[in-house]
């Protein structure tokens, strides 16, 4: 009982795909998050699928990396990603002659890099700030990161992995020094269980050090929170990148109906990395540099600000973080500290989050004696096994919008009984609240979120939380915890729309607390 | 067109002071953006001869001396709306009573002065539930009920209800100024 090959520990995205290399390779995986899946760094990022430009010039290995990954994802990811293309444009007050070097280690590196007249970039993305100079076509693109990391997880499961959120790892089993097992609480219960396996894989991003220092060595990450803030409207449809050295806010990322400016990055301690907040400042600064990329964000209403923690390996001391490397750190606890049974897989970036699973996957292999060859690069994800928009001709939006979040998923969902829309913003459906309730290890408003959209949408859940509570909690068979779901979910969204509370932000706010604030009396 | 008393905003507040007014037998108008219009008092205000200009907003206004003479309107085409008493009952920020902006908070129709935090980043509060700082916001007026432009009272323009600072009630705010009116 409780025994597994492999125990994985994190549930954003490098924990999911390692979780689905190992059980693809036919290993008795358990993974372990502690809150949600894509609770961290995984679910509070730009949602851009790297072509790699954005390193071509300071980080050449890392570029070729993602656009290796890139085409690996529209590939077997069809599903999660939009291939928008991207633009990197020169404005006036920068120096145009970067652009000629960065396209050079664009070609470098193996990225489709093309100059276009500015005239021609304003054509194909009138969004863009018409003052551009110059403008390079890349191959960005995209991508749903919680899409992304449910289709890894939910394939990991069709591959017999067993998946716990909300179980903290709080001490390992050793055997001498051996690493042999982990002691996990579940958080909800408040139970603690003991789980056993040769090799325990340490993917928890920026909490990794913890992990590590719980597990006996030493992992020195170098928190950078990133801010970035949501848009209620998609302004672009291209990828907006500046075309010069990486800095503060200069990428602006369309994804479904809204779009995503960011990021600031600041070392913060890892002490706050638990509870980390927009601050005004960093507002202003996203806003400002923002509408450089593009003038229309400065009237278009801000949905909400987060913010994530990158997992960055300190490589020195940079106060930015921005010159340690975004490569990627396989770690053998063996070889390096003496503590055998024991790896972390760490560093990367969403891009190249399957890599890190191979990378990982193949040592795990490599140490249980077991041969078997990576297939993630050529399988594809639950829900990209094929196209299905042709076959949606004559369906409805609810389930057109299913299909695009779900993929092939939608054929598990009750159509015919349970059609109707309860999130309007997002077109979602009881049908596929009762899917992610069953298959996607939803345990309340937020991680029904993350699974389906539900809320994200204008009006941010105002309209629509009091019956999807209602219809998750029955179909959780809890129906007595509606009331606690709806005040969980509300004091999410507040968190993320009060940096932003102005204009119409401040109007959603104001008629919020009329329908739902606890009266006084 | 000329009124007694001119009300802008047709929510409870609004049509709340309507009635009591039309009550008093005042001839009053009330400018409302349709959704806002609150039912129950509505029926008692048309009941006693109201006029209401439904799914209109007022633009603008027009002041001599310390008097408001008329306000114009988005759909009136150009008719001016006269009146010897204005109240300005337009609510707070989701009926657009006041506007906000990244730096500032104004009332948008006489710019009438109002008391808000000057640090945006103290408008709200971290927890839902907290009390909000920015519920608190509003357009200023003196013991009477009448409103101030740059620290200059408006001798005939009050507000009443939502839009008011502080605390306090809709139905007894409305009523207030719709006395004050009468008294005069």
């Amino acid at each position: 009982m409780n025994q597994y090959d492999v125990i994985i520990i994190g549930g954003g995205i490098t924990g999911v795909g390692t979780a689905r290399d190992c059980a693809l390779r036919g290993l008795k995986v358990l993974l372990l998050a502690r809150g949600d899946l894509t609770a961290g760094a995984t679910g509070r990022n730009h949602g851009l699928l790297h072509s790699g430009a954005r390193y071509a010039v300071t980080d050449r290995d890392s570029a070729a990396e993602c656009i290796r990954e890139n085409k690996i994802l529209r590939r077997i990811a069809a599903h999660c990603v939009e291939p928008t293309g991207g633009l990197f444009i020169t404005l006036p007050e920068d120096d145009l002659s970067y652009q000629d070097n960065f396209i050079k280690c664009c070609i470098d590196a193996g990225i489709k890099a093309e100059a276009i007249d500015p005239k021609e970039a304003l054509k194909m993305e009138p969004s863009v700030n018409p003052a551009l100079i110059g403008a390079v076509k890349v191959p960005d693109a995209s991508v749903d990161p919680f899409r992304l990391a449910t289709a890894n997880a939910l394939d990991a499961k069709l591959h017999g992995a067993v998946i716990l959120t909300y179980h903290e790892v709080v001490s390992f089993i050793k055997d001498k020094n051996w690493i042999v097992g982990v002691q996990a609480r579940d958080t909800r219960t408040g139970k603690t269980e003991k789980y056993y396996a040769p090799l325990t894989v340490n993917a928890a991003g920026i909490w990794g050090q913890n992990i590590a220092g719980m597990a006996g060595c030493q992992i020195k990450m170098l928190p950078a929170k990133g801010s970035l803030l949501i848009f209620g409207h998609r302004v672009n449809n291209m990828v907006i990148n500046r075309c010069r050295k990486p800095a503060n806010a200069d990428i602006l990322v369309p994804g479904d109906v809204v779009c995503v400016i960011g990021t600031t990055s600041d070392k913060v301690p890892m002490e706050e990395c638990d509870d980390i907040r927009v601050t005004g400042d960093e507002v202003q600064l996203l806003l400002k540099e923002g509408c450089l990329l593009s003038p229309s964000l400065a009237h278009t209403r801000i949905l909400r600000a987060y913010a994530g923690v990158r997992p960055l390996v300190a490589s020195d001391d940079d106060p930015t973080g921005r010159k340690t490397s975004r490569g990627i750190v396989l770690l053998d606890h063996d070889r390096r500290d003496g503590i055998p049974g024991f790896i972390s897989i760490t560093g990367g970036k969403l891009t190249s989050y399957r890599l890190m699973g191979e990378m990982a996957t193949d040592l795990v292999c490599d140490k249980l004696g077991r041969r078997s060859r990576c297939r993630t690069a050529e399988l594809p994800l639950p829900g990209s096994e094929k196209e299905l928009f042709d076959s949606a001709k004559g369906l409805r939006i609810a389930e057109k919008a299913a299909i695009g979040r779900q993929g092939t998923m939608v054929s598990k969902m009750d159509f015919s009984h349970k059609s109707e829309i309860l999130c309007e913003c997002e077109h979602v459906t009881r049908a596929e609240i009762a899917y992610a309730a069953k298959y996607l290890d939803v345990h309340n408003m937020m991680d029904l979120r993350r699974r389906t959209r539900v809320g994200m949408g204008t009006c941010q859940g105002s309209f629509c939380m009091k019956k999807v509570a209602a219809a998750l909690a029955r179909e959780l068979g809890c129906p007595e915890r509606t009331e606690e779901f709806i005040r969980e979910y509300i004091e999410e969204r507040w968190k993320g729309m009060a940096p932003v509370c102005w204009g119409e932000s401040l109007c959603e706010a104001e008629y919020m607390r009329k329908l739902y604030a606890d009266k006084k009396e | 067109m000329k009124f007694d008393v001119i009300i802008i905003g047709g929510g409870l507040a609004g049509c709340t002071a309507g009635v009591a007014l039309q009550e008093a037998g005042l001839r009053c108008a009330i400018v409302a953006e349709g959704l806002s219009l609150h039912e129950c008092p509505r029926e008692k205000f048309i009941e006693l001869g109201g006029t209401i200009f439904p799914g209109d907003r007022v633009t603008g206004g027009h002041i001599v001396g310390r008097k408001v003479k008329w306000v114009e309107t988005r759909n009136l085409d150009g008719t001016l709306l006269e009146a010897d008493n204005f109240i300005l009952a337009t609510g707070k920020f989701f009926s657009r009573g006041l506007i906000s902006n990244m730096n500032e908070i104004y009332e948008p129709v006489f710019g009438c002065d109002v008391k808000y935090d000057k640090n945006p980043a103290k408008w709200v509060s971290q927890s839902f539930n907290d009390s909000q700082p920015f519920e608190k916001f509003g357009v200023i007026t003196d013991a009477v009920g009448q409103v101030s432009i740059q620290g200059n009272t408006v001798e005939n323009l009050y507000a009443a209800g939502e839009i008011l600072c502080g605390e306090r009630d809709i139905v007894s705010s409305a009523l207030d100024v719709a006395a004050q009116i009468v008294g005069r």
